[in-house]
């Protein structure tokens, strides 16, 4: 029998980013032989995150260590997940993410998705180069509490704040909050187009619209 | 002073006639307005049914290919020849049409190293090509990859050294043809992968992470061989290590896992008495000691959006790096007015031009930058970099 220490080891053994150390972790939460709930374990997987995100903003981790606690945290999640959803809590909600018409950078994107769903959102990803329609009727067919969009190219920035338009001609905008990210974005264009929020980098971007649902 | 001493004295860090300007001109549609030419919409012929299939055919003959590739290249350095500059880049791709479904044209390129190619047009019609995804993401795929190719492999040296041969000849008595390598270490390994499972198999398959980076840098050392013997004097490496706020991965994992590998480049290139110059875009100030230890002469783009500015680098580095770069291409060269370049062009001299060891250029190429803003750029710097600079 695992004792409540679980949590902490598994927050520890995903920041030394050792996944089979992590999984051993989660193995025994599934199988119900430790002593904390699958809540508790979710929770611990999230404070790691959090950790994550310090080391990654302070530059003490880079690209290569966030991509791979994402990772770690996503395999952790799936298995994870599945108990969520048939007791108590439920997925956080719907997430529509996709990189703006003319860019096909993705790399930033996919970490976002990854991070997402490990926070325990869902993700639609529409991928890259979308169009500004593809952006406005996703958020008809899914109605998703957060749109995220990435853009790398300054010469593409336009198409966010053309999104945006979309939504207010379809009626939307206020049904769903902003969130971009990416290069070539900056706070303040950000708010100038009118969207809700920029990040920086995806797990600020995690913590953004995790606020927005508890406000 | 001629272009080449030019560069040249640059290049040894001494004071030249003037700062000698680097053109990275290659999109079509920034050649085609200098050359005069309309677009080619080559997507509406892939989209048109009755040309789709003849289109393929006649890409997928090296000859052709080759022939069409190299006109293009021959038209980039008229360009840079026309608007004044001392060099430009000149970089060899061999790449094939193939049929694949998760394409919306139903057609993309592959190119050698195995990666996945999209075409899309830019505001005029012109052809763009941009990497999208890998075609090896498991140890399987790749080792099949690497084994199914190795004619192909070998067939690309060939053709970037005719390739490079051709350019030097028919361009070296007027203007420097700075040829690059082939695609960067970093690049090369992770792109045909996919950059979240070549993480994920640093940490997990360090084997074979580690047989990928000995084939490409045995694979590069060949390729730079071919470049060289062109007659390229200047070699570029092109390798984007970081993104905006910093190195992909720290500069100790960059170090343990590609360091060997730039110092060997480094040395085969000092070996042949050239210069090796590095491109990595994003934020690479933690990089810059590396940069040095592994023995390159100079680097190029410092990108102004990631924060990277020329006086602090120079700084950092003094004179053991040349610098090269790093006019702004997210505004400045796109929709910058000309007393906004001329204080930009004013601002990099100042800042790095001072003993040589600079050369000023933009900081990217980039589909959107404009050919008059290119001028006047080149004006700026024959106005304000005459040594010894008095700014
Ligand atoms: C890798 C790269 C490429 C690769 C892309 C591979 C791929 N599949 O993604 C390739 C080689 C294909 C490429 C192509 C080009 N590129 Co490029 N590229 C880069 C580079 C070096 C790194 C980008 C990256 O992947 N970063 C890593 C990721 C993880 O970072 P990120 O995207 O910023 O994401 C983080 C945050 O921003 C945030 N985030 C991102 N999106 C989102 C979305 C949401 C909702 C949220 C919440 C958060 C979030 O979370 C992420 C993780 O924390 C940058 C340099 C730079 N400064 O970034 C240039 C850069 C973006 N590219 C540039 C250019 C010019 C090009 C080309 C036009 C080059 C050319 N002449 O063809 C083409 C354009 C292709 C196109 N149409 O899109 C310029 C753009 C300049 C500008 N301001 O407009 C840059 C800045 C380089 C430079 N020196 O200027 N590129």
């Amino acid at each position: 029998m695992m004792s409540n220490k679980t949590p902490q080891k598994l927050k520890d053994s995903l920041l030394s980013l050792d996944m089979d150390a992590t999984m051993e972790q989660v193995d025994f939460v599934v199988k119900g032989d430790a002593d904390v709930t699958v809540q508790e374990a979710v929770d611990a997987v999230a404070e790691a995150l959090e950790v994550v995100g310090k080391r990654f903003q302070g530059g003490e981790w880079f690209l290569a260590e966030l991509v791979y606690s994402g990772e770690i945290a996503k395999s952790a999640m799936e298995l994870l997940s599945p108990l969520m959803s048939s007791g108590a809590s439920q997925p956080l909600g719907t997430i529509v993410v996709g990189t703006v018409a003319g860019d096909l950078h993705d790399l930033g994107k996919n970490i976002f998705i990854n991070y997402s769903k490990s926070a325990g959102f869902e993700v639609v990803d529409l991928g890259i180069d979308v169009p500004v329609e593809k952006f406005v009727s996703a958020v008809d067919e899914y109605k998703p509490l957060a749109l995220g969009m990435s853009c790398l190219l300054t010469i593409t920035s336009e198409e966010v704040g053309k999104v945006i338009e979309g939504l207010k001609d379809r009626g939307n905008r206020d049904k769903v909050k902003v969130i971009v990210g990416g290069a070539a974005l900056t706070e303040e264009f950000a708010r100038e187009v009118g969207s809700d929020a920029f990040a920086p980098d995806a797990i600020t971007g995690i913590d953004i619209i995790k606020k927005w649902i508890a406000s | 002073m001629d272009f080449k001493q030019r560069i040249m004295t640059a290049m040894n860090h001494e004071e030249p006639d003037q700062v000698p300007v680097m053109g990275l001109i290659m999109d079509p549609s920034t050649v085609n307005q200098i050359m005069g030419k309309e677009p080619v919409d080559f997507v509406a012929m892939i989209k048109n049914p009755d040309t789709k299939d003849s289109i393929k055919d006649m890409m997928n003959q090296d000859e052709f290919w080759n022939s069409t590739y190299q006109s293009n290249w021959n038209d980039a350095l008229e360009s840079s020849l026309k608007l004044g500059f001392d060099a430009n880049w000149t970089i060899y791709a061999f790449m094939q049409l193939v049929e694949d479904s998760e394409s919306s044209l139903g057609l993309v390129w592959h190119d050698v190293f195995g990666r996945v190619w999209e075409m899309g047009s830019d505001n005029k019609g012109n052809l763009i090509l941009n990497y999208s995804r890998p075609l090896c993401p498991t140890e399987e795929a790749w080792e099949a990859w690497v084994e199914e190719k190795a004619p192909i492999f070998e067939k690309a040296i060939e053709y970037a050294t005719d390739f490079h041969k051709k350019l030097v000849d028919d361009y070296g008595d007027r203007i420097m043809p700075i040829g690059c390598a082939a695609p960067g270490i970093f690049e090369n390994c992770w792109q045909p992968i996919g950059f979240v499972e070549f993480t994920k198999f640093t940490f997990q398959k360090p084997g074979f992470v580690k047989r990928v980076i000995d084939f490409y840098t045995d694979y590069y050392l060949k390729y730079l061989e071919g470049v060289m013997r062109s007659g390229v004097e200047v070699v570029l490496g092109g390798d984007d290590l970081a993104q905006k706020t910093g190195p992909m991965m720290s500069p100790e994992m960059t170090e343990k896992l590609f360091g060997e590998s730039y110092r060997h480049i480094a040395e085969a290139v000092h070996k042949r008495d050239r210069k090796f110059i590095f491109h990595s875009c994003g934020n690479i100030y933690p990089l810059l000691d590396k940069f040095i230890e592994w023995g390159f002469d100079g680097i190029i783009t410092m990108e102004p959006t990631a924060g990277v500015e020329l006086g602090k680098v120079r700084e950092h580095v003094g004179h053991k790096l040349v610098l090269i770069g790093n006019l702004d291409v997210s505004y400045l060269l796109v929709k910058g007015s000309r007393q906004e370049i001329e204080d930009a062009v004013k601002r990099a001299i100042k800042d790095a031009a001072s003993g040589g060891g600079y050369i000023l250029s933009a900081a990217h190429s980039h589909p959107y930058v404009d050919p008059s803003r290119l001028e006047w750029m080149v004006e700026a710097v024959h106005k304000y970099g005459k040594y010894p600079i008095s700014i």
